[in-house]
């Protein structure tokens, strides 16, 4: 196992983990010395039911200050405020996060304002701006998923004045994530298989990418081990408790993983599809992971070639030469791709061509992958890639990732 | 992969490793709000001159510093009582441990008297009676661990103290400070790292959480503690030594102590060999053992012993045997590359046969009824002729 020369890793959250973790959450705010939380979800997860599960756990011990569910898809400044005075109004001293990514930026980035009293949120953005402690936040993932509960980061919009605004800060860590199966038992197929291939692009990546290190390293291959046996069994069997527990598992090992070793081309590229075609985050890493693995191949092959193991099997890794374990990967992360497109009817895509939106109107046209190359060079996830990419090499694999065809690896530059 | 269904797990122990390290240290002791940190020590470290590299680190940092390297080779309350007045009246907000062992033991306890007071601290010992954080607590380790640096127990004169709130906030890991230590010292501290790790990843509590700590650990063990013992210039591999001591104690503070643990401890209560020369004889014993009790959790604990070829290629029912093997191996390999130092039997310890009895009365009555009598005096009968449990 490498030995870097310098390395760092913080994943300081409490993890409560089980079929029946939520009714542990009032034992880890009183913890806290916390008693009036603020619950923060949003729309979707209410209409699922999972708010009243959380409810109904915690409300004969606890007293809930407020519970606001209107946060939207993308984490907004305006909701931040609002509920930030929500939160002061109704004498809160704490937050419970109930859902997906922006559920989760957006509360930390509440938590902020409360803490800070901040009048000015973008004061605090980017790394170093957060001095203390905030109020306790508990982090209740309902997707597997982001790895948001156990991440520094939170990303929140401006959308008046179309900004994006980053946060980075230890002290946004989650106090405690509590992983409990009944959150994830009725996420659809759709969402399941997205969600999850973001989570294995985040462990496949901080194993592949330059700041690996021996924690970030362990996390990922035991994200990508579950993941890889998980996945597939609750696309078809839902309401499979043990299978959706080792999902919530393996998202939050692979958020332990990239949050402390960065990522790469994958996320570069997958970022810039999202801001400038609005694709889904998850769909978008899915597609791009096999490229990015290919693409780094001359460099990082033969890490990819480990991820062998957990992604095939013992038996997988043995019969495959050692030279062709980093292709057979690639395979793999292909395969899995179409088999869930199969098991989700066709709803996840296999290729940025076959991204369609809820009307079924195509997300990201051939014309746009020109303005999504743009946006790639100024993303700075780009730094910790193996190789590098330049205008055209981000194009090169934009357009292999719409149709769907392999990269030809003699066309890819060696700096 | 095994997944248990209802458990914890807490590891508030930030990790900066590498060279220039301690450089880092300034830095984040003003993100934990630490103007004026404590530095306690003893002249053993101070010698190495180690002190002025950290002094050298603090010099334009603004930061004022405090050193205490007078410390006793047994602390007890008076030091703690010396120490938290020396705390108090120099109005410090950090505790920085510069070493390992009774250095970091005292740091902890001082930590919770300056919090609380000295006079209620004898009222704090045992399991959670600490009930809020204490200041901000860094260890800079050296290789000469007990195991429990980054742990959340803290031990002085008889009292045991055990909270998550004694893990450091950060252990810092620096390749200046991880010397080369004796090889008995340096097997002891890589042994304890192992045995630890390994209870965590093949235990009853066995979870993908603390396995991510754990696995790391014996990975680490594994591929760099013969090279150290043969070329001790190796930097990296002292570097992942001290790491590898580093996440076992985290690992080991979401577990129930096992097997190899509380007989190692026992041996070196009562015979003053270090734990960690105990519990290398134990080891396989130890874990053979446990794969005759719960056998499917040791299979994967081959993953980290052997890399991914040789467990890729190793059929599933002959993974824990063979991981058991590795264990022998390592035994003799550090008897042989040591020139006999390392013990591989309780025997080449120099314990008396018919003490094994009494080693495992005492276990046994001192509470530690997770096991049986029978199964700790079966584990040290053959740890002590050395002879292998039979595989039926």
């Amino acid at each position: 196992m490498y030995v870097p020369g310098y390395y760092e890793f913080c994943s300081r959250v409490k993890m409560i983990v089980g079929h029946d973790a939520l009714e542990r959450i009032p034992g880890a705010l009183s913890d806290l010395h916390a008693k009036k939380p603020l619950i923060v979800t949003d729309k979707g997860v209410c209409q699922a039911g999972l708010i009243d599960i959380v409810t109904d756990a915690i409300k004969n011990s606890i007293t809930i200050g407020a519970i606001a569910d209107d946060v939207p898809q993308d984490s907004d400044l305006q909701i931040v405020n609002r509920l930030a005075t929500l939160y002061r109004e109704n004498g809160c001293d704490s937050l419970i996060a109930v859902g997906g990514g922006s559920v989760m930026d957006t509360a930390k980035a509440i938590n902020i304002v409360v803490s800070e009293n901040a009048e000015d949120l973008m004061k605090f953005s980017g790394a170093g701006a957060l001095t203390k402690a905030l109020k306790p936040l508990v982090a209740i993932p309902t997707t597997s998923g982001t790895g948001s509960e156990v991440t520094l980061v939170a990303v929140v919009k401006d959308h008046e004045r179309e900004l994006k605004m980053a946060f980075v800060s230890y002290f946004l860590l989650p106090d405690a994530a509590i992983l409990d199966s009944r959150m994830t038992l009725t996420l659809p197929p759709f969402i399941t298989a997205s969600t999850g291939m973001d989570a294995m692009s985040h462990a496949v990546e901080a194993y592949t990418c330059l700041a690996k290190n021996p924690l970030s390293d362990s996390c990922a291959l035991a994200a990508i081990n579950l993941i890889s046996e998980n996945l597939l069994t609750v696309m078809r069997n839902p309401g499979d408790k043990d299978g959706r527990l080792a999902m919530a598992t393996g998202a939050t090992l692979a958020g332990m993983a990239f949050s402390n070793s960065m990522v790469g081309m994958v996320h570069t590229l997958g970022h810039a599809a999202g801001s400038v075609c609005g694709a889904p985050h998850g769909s978008c890493m899915a597609i791009l992971l096999s490229f990015g693995l290919e693409y780094n191949m001359h460099k990082n092959g033969h890490l990819t070639a480990e991820l062998l193991l957990p992604l095939g099997g013992s038996q997988e890794y043995i019969k495959t030469p050692k030279h062709l374990r980093a292709e057979r990967v690639v395979d793999y992360v292909r395969k899995m791709n179409h088999d869930l497109h199969d098991a989700s009817g066709g709803r996840h895509a296999r290729f940025f061509k076959e991204i369609v939106d809820r009307d079924g109107k195509q997300m990201i046209p051939r014309v746009q992958l020109a303005d999504i190359a743009r946006a790639a060079l100024s993303d700075g996830s780009i730094f910790y890639n193996p190789e590098e990419l330049d205008y055209d090499d981000f194009l090169m694999v934009l357009e292999h990732a719409w149709e769907g065809i392999p990269l030809d690896r003699s066309r890819i530059k060696k700096g | 992969m095994f997944l248990p269904d209802n458990y914890e797990f807490l590891c508030p122990v930030k990790t900066n490793s590498g060279n220039r390290a301690l450089e880092h240290l300034p830095f984040e002791l003003e993100a934990l709000s630490a103007r004026k940190p404590l530095i306690v020590t003893d002249k053993t470290v101070t010698g190495q001159g180690v002190i002025r590299k950290m002094i050298n680190a603090f010099k334009d940092s603004g930061v004022t510093i405090g050193i205490f390297d007078s410390m006793p080779d047994v602390p007890d309350m008076q030091l703690v009582t010396e120490l938290s007045n020396i705390y108090r009246n120099g109005e410090h907000d950090a505790i920085v441990a510069l070493g390992c062992g009774s250095i970091v033991d005292v740091a902890k306890v001082v930590n919770i008297a300056a919090s609380y007071s000295v006079k209620i601290l004898r009222d704090l010992a045992g399991d959670n009676l600490i009930a809020h954080p204490l200041s901000p607590f860094v260890v800079v380790p050296t290789l000469a661990g007990t195991g429990y640096e980054t742990s959340k127990f803290a031990f002085i004169e008889n009292l045991t103290f055990s909270s998550y709130f004694l893990m450091p906030d950060l252990v810092v890991v620096d390749a200046r400070m991880v010397r080369s230590e004796s090889v008995e010292t340096t097997v002891a501290t890589a042994m304890v790292a192992l045995a630890h790790a390994a209870e965590a990843y093949t235990g009853p509590a066995k979870n993908p959480l603390a396995d991510s700590y754990a696995y790391a650990a014996i990975q680490y063990v594994k591929d760099n503690l013969m090279n150290v013992l043969k070329k001790p210039r190796d930097t990296d591999g002292r570097l992942a030594l001290a790491n590898a001591a580093s996440m076992a104690g985290c690992a080991f503070s979401n577990m129930q102590p096992g097997l190899l643990h509380i007989l190692g401890e026992a041996i070196n209560a009562m015979f003053h060999i270090a734990s960690g020369i105990c519990m290398g004889i134990l080891l396989p014993y130890g874990l053979e053992y446990t794969i005759q009790k719960n056998g499917y959790h040791t299979h994967d604990v081959l993953l980290p012993l052997s890399g991914f070829d040789e467990y890729a290629g190793t059929a599933d029912n002959l993974k824990a045997e063979k991981a058991v093997n590795i264990m022998y191996e390592m035994q003799q390999d550090l008897y042989t590359v040591t020139g006999g130092k390392i013990p591989r039997t309780l025997e080449e310890a120099k314990i008396p046969k018919y003490m094994v009895n009494d080693i495992a009365e005492k276990v046994f009555k001192n509470g530690a009824k997770e096991f049986g009598i029978d199964d700790y005096r079966m584990v040290l009968e053959h740890a002590w002729e050395g002879k292998p449990m039979s595989w039926d």
